[in-house]
């Protein structure tokens, strides 16, 4: 049987990306059909061409769909740790894809995105992930409403901290206020109005057995 | 542009939108922004109605206008709640609505674009945008002042264009669906 290489290609203005592989039979997969892959390219206008195996095209994904939610919900983070293969930074208005080579050969690679590079590389990944000829088990990517906690952190810190201070403020100002303020002066009862003590011998002492009474 | 049709069909997994006030709030101003793009886009609405085989929710522009004005901000507002089948389809009009406007949405996000060009086209699109707004919306309302006082590429409006420019194509509606269901800070 002949194994013909299938290639697939998803182009955006400024972003294309290409994957080649192979259908595998052993599944049941159709000639057209690519279900191990060999290669992908990725070409951004204005950078260098990337190219790698499954793996390295995965922690894209697991980077960049990730990245592009928090940004639908106005969160400003990166995704990915310091030498992870893929790691995406705000950078002022554009953003910058950090890539790590698992040779040490092979210095790191920066790419800046502005938001139509960012919206055209997600729709090339989305568009492959969709596609029904690549039957690649992709890793599941879960869009989830975030955290109140994440949410907190694209209002400013001046915005956040200013009810609390106002109130702790407010509270304090009060505090101080009531100190401040005198005491009245208690009159102490003069002897002449106070009033008469009735002194009454009681009929008998409680504390008496009943037979003494 | 990318077929969404296929996503059309009801699916079980989907879970139930039901979407807060904000949320609705957002909706309908990225709907909004979408006529602003798109001189005829309440025609285009009602065509991705159809294409997408939601008749029967929205059978006409009417039906698609009253769900619309369960926004709080509106002018003639509506009480009450999208159930989660209607917000389903809002969502998916929407980014079937961005992916055929992307190359628009894409022209005002890219920095390689000709700068003054691009504050020309920024000034047409928040000129539009604000003609709606005062058309269509309550303007006591702080939220709708603060929009209408703000600059044509100030982060409120670039962030609504950026919205649906990473909502558009195939995995947008899961994004946004998602993004709509957060929590209010």
């Amino acid at each position: 049987m002949v194994m013909l290489k299938q290639s697939y290609r998803y182009d955006q203005t400024t972003a294309r990306l290409e994957v080649e592989g192979l259908p595998d039979y052993s599944a049941g997969h159709a000639e057209q059909a690519i279900g191990i892959l060999s290669t992908w390219r990725l070409k951004i206008v204005g950078a260098s061409e990337l190219e790698g195996k499954r793996e390295h095209l995965e922690a894209l994904m697991q980077v960049v769909i990730p990245y592009v939610r928090l940004r639908l919900s106005g969160v400003v983070r990166s995704l990915g740790a310091l030498h992870d293969p893929v790691r995406l930074v705000p950078d002022g208005a554009q953003h910058r894809l950090d890539l790590t080579s698992g040779q040490p050969d092979i210095p790191p690679l920066s790419i800046h995105l502005d938001d139509a590079q960012l919206a055209d590389l997600v729709r090339c990944l989305d568009a492959l992930r969709s596609d029904g000829r690549v039957c690649l088990a992709w890793p599941s990517i879960q869009h989830e409403p975030l955290h109140r906690r994440d949410l907190v952190e694209r209002i400013p810190l001046t915005q956040r901290l200013t009810a609390p201070l106002l109130g702790g403020a407010t509270v304090v100002v009060l505090g101080v206020l009531g100190i401040l303020l005198p005491l009245p002066q208690i009159q102490p009862p003069s002897p002449a109005q106070a009033p008469e003590v009735k002194t009454e011998t009681p009929i008998s002492d409680p504390a008496q057995p009943d037979e003494e009474r | 542009m990318t077929d969404v049709t296929a996503e059309a069909a009801p699916d079980p997994s989907i879970p139930e939108a039901v979407l807060g006030r904000r949320a609705l709030e957002r909706l309908d101003l990225l709907l909004l922004t979408v006529e602003s793009l798109d001189l005829n886009g309440g025609e285009a609405m009602l065509w991705a109605t159809r294409q997408l085989g939601f008749e029967t929710i929205f059978p006409n522009r009417v039906e698609l206008w009253k769900r619309r004005c369960h926004n709080p901000l509106r002018r003639s507002t509506r009480r009450g709640q999208l159930s989660a089948v209607e917000t389903e389809a809002l969502i998916r009009i929407l980014c079937m609505m961005a992916d055929r406007l992307y190359p628009m949405l894409h022209q005002l996000l890219s920095s390689k674009e000709p700068s003054e060009l691009t504050r020309q086209r920024w000034e047409l699109v928040h000129q539009r945008l604000r003609d709606l707004i005062e058309e269509r919306m309550n303007l006591r309302r702080g939220a709708i002042q603060r929009f209408l006082g703000s600059e044509p590429e100030g982060p409120l409006q670039r962030q609504l264009v950026l919205t649906l420019a990473l909502a558009a194509g195939p995995g947008g509606v899961d994004r946004l669906r998602a993004s709509l269901l957060d929590p209010t800070p």
